[in-house]
């Protein structure tokens, strides 16, 4: 089975944000990057459906140079080769450019089903697997947390408010992965040797043949508002702290 | 030859009496006896030869003659445990002048004598037939002592959680022992009944025996003698031909163990050395272990020290170090034969065909729960009579999970990405790590790299609640100390001590690096830690990386403080305290003093022991690792502590180990005591009876807790 993976590099979740003062973006300096974990879960579901199913896994990335370690992640994790596409036009694209390249490599090689997290922790636009299966002409289970596929059937569960749904599709198809999908294994070592071997190609917009054609524009990014302190309420007694609660959420708060 | 004529002034005894056309059999058998003992020894010399990969055990000749002498000839090892110390002791000393005793008499008898030296006679023999009979007994006795022990008084650690691992040589070897020893004193009191010689009572337990004859005829009791004199020597010839196939090996190789013992730092583990070319990394077979390694096991006597203090077997977790070594014993016995017969068959040029394994060591023969329940606390070596490494094997076949199979605990898992990714066991963002600092005016390297200095705070005083407040309370001493020091902020990293005694020493020797080139790009030459697990890296496992740095304690630092009188403990701090020895600092380290001396400066404080304490302390179960991992069977390590703390009457819990004090102040939790007991760092209760700070209300730390608390609620 021809199975494709696609991965995005993300600030860690823990890494410091800060708004570049311009507010064109966010600073990238002593970021530590990390693949985004929903990715992670695409990738990890790509493993076992290899090691079921047999075939090979290909990781496919676009963004700056550095994002190579997140496909070397991927290579380390098991799969079997990578593609970067790599071009200036293409850094901090918006969600359709994201996608339109992507689909430009993934026509390239053969493929019976293609894995995204149904998210990036970045931007959470969460739109690049379904403009993909677009783009592909695919069916798209999305948000997935169970899946089987058997011979060129997929099955997937899909939670929603209060039920889930249980999807049923042909292969190919596209299937965004949602946390609790699977734990994502720890590279061993000799992995992580072997991944520094694994082909990867690099390719650029010209070598797909694809112009950035971006639909949507971020205007401004802009820190959060910073939280106000917590308040420590002074009193003799429990009563009196009680009551000077009530008084601060009915008429600071106004909650009650 | 003929009868020496023995007389008051010349007093002795005619060796091998009544044993008349004895030589030729005795030879005979003798032989016989030796070639058993012989074949048996070359035999385990293959079978230790077999396996292994290649390791030096035979540097440094003076200090292994040393060890031997001191472990193995003086017993001294042996004799820390008293009552077992002493019945081995009388077996074993017994045994030694027994044999040299016999030496004597047959040096006599075939050497000196036909030469026309008897030098066994008068005041000498006299004392010699007083200190034969008296080594006699002292045997005897011991055998006793240990029959007693095995059979009746049963103690678990001659088993397995309640159930006795007793097998036949154990009692055989006993009754062998015994026998030699009883018969000899029957001979001998048969010999004093016949002869009757005036100066007889010096050998006293003879002479008392042989009463016992009185009334035999001379002529049955000398038939009666020399069907002794043959039961003992048949015994004896037994006892030599038995060794190699019974425990009593031992005699061989626990002395060679303490030959061959690690002459390394306590708790060395050997670096792996070559990542990108190795093709495989940790002990996943037998093969990958040392030859010394596997040689530990057959050094093991199943006395069950090990498993008396380790924190996870005593809560009812699967592991006990003897029953490890024993299983890998049992393994390496089962496979050894099969790879020498695969590499007979080979001959000495062709490729053996080595059978692969039936069972995989790792997981089977060596249950993964037992794998990871080891705290790496080194109670089992610290108190092992036979120098077996434990933790080094253990740590080696977590490798072997961990790097080749990715196979272990999801929450380590968790741990080693947060530490790859912000170089902090708990995940937090990596640009946090010097907030602690901001408000103190502490010095960064990058601003000031002039100091005497470097505090390496580690993870826990960098991002642990409790642990900042620790890394405050000693920075202040510091300060109030006029000490020059610095920091190196968001340039330092955690240590990696958790990712090497977990197994992952890729990442440990990463993060290892990592630091070494910040404090070698600073120039760093003497270092302080408040977190022993940090201390131990830096100072025992760096210098493989090249980081050679001079590292201290923070309470080798306070004590040397508070002795050269450069800060004053004024401030009484009232209540009963007992110190908790970490692992790493106690018997890691050897840094048991310090702590206690610090304590006992501060006015008003009572210190008291706990059950566990000094090189026998109870690890709180945070160690290898598994301060990061569920503790889901068995009691918990830290409540188990507590308690000896809460029977020791102590109010208050000292530590010196931030892993030690967040599991300290859990167990308290545990056991519902917040009320009445505590928890605190060495330096946080110096700073209190620095008394510097009385006048505020109360510590910063405090109300900025309350204030996170806030923020979470809203």
């Amino acid at each position: 089975m021809n199975i494709v993976a696609l991965v995005k590099q993300v600030p860690d979740t823990e890494a410091q944000i800060r708004v570049k003062p311009d507010g064109s973006g966010i600073d990238d300096s002593g970021i530590k990057w990390v693949m985004n974990p929903y990715d992670e879960f695409g990738v990890e579901e790509a493993l076992k459906l290899k090691e079921k199913a047999g075939g090979d896994v290909t990781i496919v990335s676009v963004g700056p140079a550095r994002c190579v370690e997140a496909i070397r992640t991927a290579l380390a994790m098991g799969a079997d080769k990578g593609i970067h596409i790599d071009d200036p036009t293409l850094n901090n694209a918006d969600a359709y450019t994201t996608a339109n390249a992507l689909a430009a490599a993934i026509k390239g090689i053969p493929y019976d089903v293609i894995f995204c997290g149904q998210r990036a922790i970045d931007d959470d636009s969460g739109q690049v697997g379904s403009i993909l299966a677009e783009l592909l002409d695919l069916p798209q289970l999305t948000i997935i947390t169970k899946l089987d596929i058997e011979g060129t059937t997929a099955k997937a569960v899909k939670p929603i408010e209060g039920a889930q749904l249980l999807i049923e599709s042909s292969l190919p198809c596209v299937i965004t992965a949602q946390k609790g999908l699977n734990e994502p294994r720890y590279a061993s070592l000799p992995g992580v040797m072997k991944a520094k071997k694994k082909p990867l190609e690099v390719k650029d917009a010209a070598a797909l043949g694809i112009t950035a054609d971006a639909k949507a524009q971020v205007a401004k990014t802009t820190a959060p508002p910073s939280r106000p302190p917590g308040k420590i309420i002074d009193g003799a007694d429990a009563a009196e702290k009680a009551a000077q609660v009530a008084k601060l959420l009915r008429e600071e708060a106004k909650v009650i | 030859m003929e009868h020496t004529t023995f007389s008051v002034g010349n007093e002795g005894r005619q060796v091998f009496w009544n044993a008349e056309y004895f030589e030729l059999i005795l030879f005979l058998f003798t032989a016989v006896a030796l070639v058993i003992f012989a074949y048996g020894v070359y035999r385990r010399w293959q079978m230790w030869k077999a396996m292994g990969k290649p390791e030096i055990r035979t540097d440094n000749m003076g200090e292994r003659i040393k060890i031997l002498l001191r472990d193995g000839l003086l017993q001294l090892k042996t004799f820390k445990d008293i009552y077992p110390g002493i019945m081995h002791a009388f077996i074993f000393f017994g045994f030694f002048v027994l044999i040299f005793g016999a030496a004597f008499d047959a040096t006599e008898f075939h050497i000196t004598e036909p030469l026309g030296w008897a030098f066994l006679r008068g005041n000498f023999y006299l004392v010699f037939s007083l200190l034969m009979d008296l080594f006699g007994l002292l045997v005897l006795i011991g055998v006793l002592m240990a029959l007693d022990r095995r059979y009746l008084q049963k103690p678990d650690r001659l088993g397995y959680r309640g159930k006795p691992d007793n097998k036949p040589d154990d009692a055989i070897v006993l009754l062998l022992i015994g026998g030699i020893i009883i018969t000899g004193f029957i001979i001998e009191a048969l010999r004093l009944y016949v002869t009757n010689p005036s100066w007889g009572h010096w050998s006293f337990v003879g002479w008392i025996i042989s009463k016992a004859f009185v009334g035999i005829d001379h002529g049955t009791a000398r038939i009666l003698h020399k069907v002794m004199w043959w039961t003992h020597t048949f015994i004896a010839l037994g006892f030599i031909a038995y060794i190699p196939y019974s425990r009593l090996l031992h005699i061989i190789t626990t002395s060679a163990n303490y030959f061959m013992s690690t002459l390394k730092p306590v708790g060395y583990v050997e670096p792996i050395a070559d990542f990108e070319n190795a093709e495989s990394f940790g002990m996943g077979q037998l093969e990958d272990f040392t030859w010394k390694q596997i040689f530990d096991s057959d050094a093991c006597t199943r006395c069950g020290r090990c498993q008396d203090g380790c924190p996870a077997y005593l809560t009812g977790k699967p592991l006990s170090p003897k029953k490890l070594v024993q299983d890998l014993k049992t393994y390496w016995l089962e496979r050894a034969p099969k790879v020498m017969a695969a590499k007979k068959a080979a001959g000495p040029e062709g490729e053996p065909e080595i059978p692969e394994p039936e069972k995989a060591m790792v997981g089977e023969v060596i249950d993964l729960h037992e794998l990871w329940a080891c705290t790496n606390c080194m109670y089992c070596m610290e108190v092992c009579p036979a120098s077996i490494e434990h933790v080094p094997k253990i740590v080696g076949m977590r490798q072997y999970k961990v790097l080749m199979e990715a196979d272990f605990a999801p929450e380590l898992q968790l741990t080693y990405r947060n530490m790859e990714n912000n170089s902090n066991p708990w995940g937090i963002g990596a640009h946090m790590r010097a907030d602690w600092a901001k408000d103190l005016g502490i010095k960064t390297l990058a601003e000031d790299g002039n100091v005497e200095y470097l505090y390496y705070v580690g993870c826990a005083g960098s991002f642990d609640d409790r642990g900042k407040k620790v890394a405050i309370a000693f920075a202040k001493i510091l300060k109030a100390a006029g000490i020059n020091f610095g920091i190196l902020g968001t340039e330092e990293g955690c240590c990696g001590d958790s990712a090497m005694r977990g197994g992952n020493e890729y990442l440990y020797q990463t993060l290892a690096q990592m630091n070494i080139e910040a404090m070698n790009g600073y120039g760093v030459k003497k270092i302080i830690t408040t977190c022993p697990h940090g201390y131990n890296a830096l100072k025992k496992d760096y210098p493989h990386f090249g980081g050679n740095f001079e590292v201290y304690h923070h309470t080798e630092i306070i004590a040397d403080l508070i002795a050269k009188g450069r800060i004053n403990l004024k401030k009484p701090v009232d209540g009963v305290f007992t110190y908790h020895d970490s692992c790493f600092l106690g018997r890691y380290n050897q840094i048991y003093d310090q702590p206690r001396n610090v304590l006992k400066a501060v006015p008003g404080l009572k210190l008291t022991e706990m059950k566990n304490n000094h090189t026998k302390s109870f690890c709180c179960g945070a160690g290898g690792a598994r301060m990061w991992m569920e503790e889901d069977i068995g009691e918990r390590i830290n409540d188990v502590r507590t308690d000896q703390a809460i029977e020791a009457k102590a109010d208050h819990i000292a530590v010196g180990c931030p892993f030690c004090l967040t599991m300290m102040v859990d167990g308290i939790k545990d056991r519902e005591m917040s009320e009445k007991m505590d928890a605190a760092d060495i330096a946080e209760i110096v700073w209190k009876a620095m008394g510097i700070e009385e006048a505020q209300p109360e510590p910063e730390g405090e109300s900025k807790e309350e204030e996170k608390g806030g923020e979470a609620a809203s």
